[in-house]
């Protein structure tokens, strides 16, 4: 990190010419010391913890890398949750991406309503977690039939009529979707300030070449808001690694551990297990993945742009 | 940055071995019931998981104004949190910040065992008998808060039974009648869904409910030291006993006989089920008798509705009189903090308590007292509460509170899969004999 | 359908701008079948909280007998009577308000100073404090659970509004850093130097030109994370313990009754009354919010 900070490029210019270093540090160290507190400091603590074995009330034990090794090859729920939780991030970031996007291209070719409409797709956020998992409860139910079963039913889809919350082929879907719709309205705005900066002298001239909608979209307006869209992955992707209430609320996991996401489970060793030795173990892992999952997406993102 | 980095890993260890030490050391005499001195009042807490209406606490704050009258100063601060799941989240990070309050609600977990032998939690033994109640307590109220060694350490609030409940003209129009064995259930819930009725109402989402499940057959082939042995790991699901209920449960899940997508399904969802006439069983304890057997009950199936215990089986080693008797989640007193103070307002309010309980409607932990019939009641209410007078001396515990925690909640989560058919019984055996195996050994030493 | 929404569209749409006219014939039908689609969407997005309040209104009775999407039966305020009676609704509003708020004034008055401090004032280890800060947008806060009780044990903190709002507030910082230093980026570099030129120093410069610069951004900041706190239930509910302290979250527990049994009408009655406080400001606000968020994007 220090040969970074020297390398000739790096010095970032100041926009004020006449400031101290005082005041660099008058407005830096309270934040700086806040966030130390609340969350690097707790971060650390958990990666010193994972190396015990501790259940709260006993003595705490050092056992090295045990919980890792333990975590990496004997744990079978452990990577279950894993790649439950990839899939979890998937349907996520579909419903909320690719939601978004569609959502923002419709609205631009509106001209009257967008206000409202765009306040309308905002309002799921704030309803309680709660309320929203119990709602999404009674929308999947079976017996009495639900919301879902019932529209399949009257399109004629009956056959694909199930309890989608006990059956372990589709629960992930089903607990991945309330979060999904949750939050697709706060990226569809940022999306569409992005699509409506795109300027129009570049669209109408592509018009004229005769370029088709899609060519249009592909061609000129994702080119131009990529960096808003690297920033929105890159939200997407970290909310849906934390997700936890959702799942937590309408499955607990279950059924088995078709739900269980990593999040969920750490929270269970914890405080269900009181093996909080062990949840550290998985905290640090969930910290290395998103890190991970972040550099991923910067890496790839950029190296299309480049090419 | 990376000096600070250091500091902060040094800082982090040392809070960390600073809590740690804190934790082992400072609690009090458990065994001293009758401290002496002063009663100097003061606020007191206690941290409790019970409905914020129910009577329980409602009767409580009665009893600490009432104290309070005779003691200024005194004051019980009642905290709740009647999620049970968050409770025990709440209850395990103060006892390990070491900051448990006066009194606390426990079960007989193996966790309330390690703070047992820790010395945090006073002898209930005997702070129950140094104030003269002890003989006043139903003697299967006590044994339900009682560890595998017989010791006791909580005081019991409640007293209730659990029954299946049914719906007579349900089982009428399906051609069956009430189960002579648990051996007959899936049999029946076959008949009753061709009649395209829902035979059981499940609360899937609590996961206590379908534990119940498993531990009735193994509490009639082998008695209440099957589950005690089970989750040391001296006995297996392999077992005869074990065998048994792994079979029965793959059966109840062949025969449908919870409603679809119970799992996902909540404790109003399932009642609900039953009381609309949806659902012909429903096992639910006396809490219920309120919506159950008096007037609230939906009229369309008032007249309908009773109970049966827990069948027995063949060759079964617990009688028909035996069955689910819980006396609630326990009261803990914490050690650190019991004084004159702490012990002369349980002497006043364990006093009082029974009387105003039964009050209620409720069944008292106690033997003392009548428990009034609400005027709304249907004749069941009666008939329901008689049925304490006839138990016999053994009861079936729910397994939820037996196994350590890591295996329970890997328990709850096979059983669904069992049941659902999403795994057979041989997989339900061997994950769950290898979580025995691997996590007994850290709660049971 | 569309043959049937076509006419009404041309309808409700009065021909604008003769810059339209010549196209207008083509995108109809892409226009119309986008219009439904919208209202589609709109009607996915809506329906949840219009079910919420109607739940709330329903009986008991209606509610556990009845199809819980169909209108209900017949229409009561006494759930919202039992809400107010189990629960101290308005005990657990204040809660929530004070944590909402004394979170919110330390993400923006934090948020916009070390902003500040990196991409105005900026330093040589800038881009690895800016780094750092960004490890808070990704790690998620269930790991902070533990340390953070074991910390505030030791140091008394436990049962304060202070231990709900400084995890909140330090793991929602770096997303309103990122936003601050985003909309700061776009401050013209002249403005600051003219001010400089007058003698301001970096205090001023702050107080009288990026403050009141960031209205909007504020705007955008405090509204996403009262959504998130408003609603937070994970460090409510480790950290507090009095009955005094609750937030909306613990006390919507008191609807939940023995053994797991939940008054469902109570609760979305309560749920109802709860959400009612965050949705007039976020309908008030939202016009600076979307802007704001609008701005924060495009410069991102």
């Amino acid at each position: 990190m220090r040969g970074a900070a020297k390398a000739p490029r790096t010095e970032r210019p100041t926009m004020l010419p006449n400031r101290s270093r005082t005041s660099v540090l008058v407005f830096l160290i309270p934040p700086l010391l806040l966030y130390c507190a609340a969350v690097l400091f707790p971060i650390l603590q958990s990666l010193f913890l994972s190396f015990f074995s501790w259940n709260g009330i006993s003595d705490m034990e050092f056992v090295g890398l045990a919980n890792y090794v333990r975590m990496l090859t004997a744990d079978d729920i452990f990577w279950h949750s894993f790649f439950n939780a990839l899939l979890y991030l998937a349907i996520c970031l579909v419903l909320q991406l690719g939601g978004a996007l569609v959502v923002a291209s419709l609205l631009t070719s509106l001209r009257r309503g967008r206000e409202l409409i765009k306040t309308l797709y905002l309002l799921p956020a704030v309803i309680s977690t709660v309320a929203i998992a119990f709602l999404f409860v009674r929308i999947y139910s079976i017996d009495p039939v639900g919301l879902l079963n019932q529209l399949l039913h009257w399109v004629g889809l009956g056959s694909l009529e199930r309890a989608w919350l006990s059956d372990v082929n589709t629960v992930l879907a089903a607990v991945s979707a309330p979060e999904g719709w949750r939050f697709t309205g706060l990226y569809m705005l940022i999306i569409y300030a992005a699509l409506i900066a795109v300027p129009k002298e570049l669209e109408e001239a592509a018009v004229l070449d005769g370029a088709s909608k899609w060519t249009l979209f592909t061609k000129i307006r994702f080119p131009y808001i990529r960096p808003v869209w690297i920033t929105t992955t890159i939200m997407a992707t970290t909310y849906g690694l934390r997700g936890f209430d959702i799942p937590y609320l309408m499955t607990n996991g279950g059924p088995g551990q078709s739900s269980e996401l990593l999040t969920t489970y750490m929270y269970k060793t914890a405080f269900t297990s009181t093996d909080f030795g062990y949840a550290s173990t998985i905290s640090v892992f969930i910290v290395i993945e998103c890190l991970v999952a972040v550099g991923l997406i910067l890496f790839m993102l950029k190296r299309k742009a480049d090419s | 940055m990376k000096k600070l980095f250091r500091a902060a890993a040094v800082a982090a260890a040392c809070a960390l071995a600073l809590t740690a030490c804190g934790g082992g050391g400072t609690a009090g005499n458990p065994s001293n019931v009758s401290p002496t001195g002063e009663i100097k009042p003061r606020e007191i807490s206690w941290l409790l998981s019970r409905p914020a209406d129910g009577a329980v606490i409602n009767i409580m704050k009665k009893l600490a104004d009432d104290y309070a009258k005779d003691h200024p100063g005194f004051a019980l601060n009642l905290i709740t949190t009647p999620d049970r799941p968050s409770y025990i989240q709440k209850l395990e990070t103060l006892a390990a910040a070491n900051k448990l309050p006066e009194l606390f609600d426990t079960d007989a977990t193996p966790f309330a065992q390690q703070l047992a032998k820790q010395g945090k939690m006073v002898d209930a033994d005997k702070l129950l008998k140094s104030l003269g109640v002890y003989d006043d307590y139903r003697p299967g109220a006590l044994d339900y808060q009682r560890f595998d060694d017989g010791s006791l350490y909580m005081i019991p609030f409640q007293f209730e039974l659990e029954f299946m409940w049914y719906n007579k003209s349900l089982l009428q129009k399906a051609g069956v009648s009430v189960p002579k064995s648990l051996d007959d259930i899936p049999a029946m819930c076959t008949a009753l869904r061709k009649a395209g009725i829902t035979p059981i109402a499940l609360d899937g989402q609590d996961q206590w409910p379908l534990e119940r499940y498993v531990a009735y057959q193994p509490f009639r082939e082998a008695g209440p030291e099957f589950v005690q042995k089970l989750k040391k790991g001296e006995a297996s699901f392999a077992d005869p006993a074990g065998k048994k209920t792994v079979g029965w449960l793959a059966e109840l899940g062949k025969a449908n006989c919870f409603q679809d997508g119970f799992s996902a399904q909540g404790y109003s969802d399932a009642q609900n089920q039953f009381t609309s006439g949806q659902a012909a069983m429903y096992n639910i304890g006396t809490w219920e008798l309120p919506s159950l057997a008096t007037d609230k009950l939906n009229p369309a199936v008032r007249n309908d509705i009773d109970f049966f215990t827990l069948p027995t089986t063949e060759g079964a080693v617990t009688a028909a009189n035996e069955y689910v008797s819980p006396s609630g989640i326990g009261m803990a007193v914490n050690s650190k903090t019991y004084d004159p103070l702490v012990s002369d307002f349980l002497k006043f309010a364990l006093g009082k308590y029974p009387a105003e309980y039964a009050a209620t409607g409720a069944l008292s932990p106690t033997t003392t007292v009548q428990t009034a019939v609400p005027a709304n009641a249907t004749p069941l209410y009666k008939k329901a509460l008689d049925a304490a007078n006839g138990l016999g001396s053994k009861q079936a515990m729910p397994w939820d509170t037996q196994l350590d925690p890591t295996t329970n909640g890997r328990l709850q989560q096979e059983l669904v899969l069992l049941v659902q058919g999403n795994i057979t019984p041989e997989q339900f055996t061997q994950t769950m004999d290898d979580a025995i195996k691997q996590n007994a050994p850290k709660f049971f030493k | 359908m569309i043959v049937q929404t076509a006419p009404a569209t041309t309808r409700t749409a009065p021909p604008p701008a003769p810059v339209y006219k010549p196209r207008r014939r083509k995108p109809s039908l892409y226009r119309t079948l986008s219009r439904v689609l919208i209202m589609l969407i709109v009607i996915v997005q809506v329906y949840p909280l219009a079910w919420l309040f109607l739940t709330s209104l329903r009986t008991e009775q209606d509610f556990a007998t009845g199809d819980p999407f169909a209108l209900p039966g017949s229409l009561t305020w006494e759930n919202y009577a039992r809400a107010f009676e189990t629960g101290d609704l308005g005990r657990n509003i204040l809660n929530s308000f004070i944590v909402t708020m004394g979170a919110n004034l330390l993400i923006v008055l934090f948020g916009m100073m070390a902003a500040y401090a990196i991409q105005v004032l900026g330093f040589r280890l800038s881009r690895f404090v800016r780094g750092l800060f960004l490890v808070g947008i990704i790690v998620p806060v269930q790991i902070a659970l533990v340390p953070l009780f074991i910390d505030y044990s030791t140091v008394n903190l436990l049962d304060t509004y202070q231990s709900m709002i400084i995890p909140l507030a330090g793991f929602a910082l770096p997303m309103s850093i990122y936003l601050f230093s985003s909309f700061f980026e776009y401050i013209p570099r002249e403005t600051y130097e003219a001010a400089s030129l007058d003698g301001a120093g970096p205090y001023r410069i702050f107080g009288l030109i990026t403050l009141p610069l960031s209205l909007n951004t504020v705007v955008t900041v405090v509204l996403v994370n009262s959504i998130f706190i408003w609603n937070d239930f994970i460090f409510a509910n480790t950290f507090v313990l009095s009955e005094e302290l609750k937030t909306i979250p613990l006390g919507l527990q008191n609807y939940i009754g023995a053994m797991g049994k939940v008054d469902w009408t109570a609760t979305f009655a309560a749920v109802c009354v709860t959400i009612t406080p965050l949705l007039l400001v976020f309908l008030v606000l939202n016009k600076a919010m979307i802007q704001g968020l609008e701005s924060g994007a495009t410069k991102g």
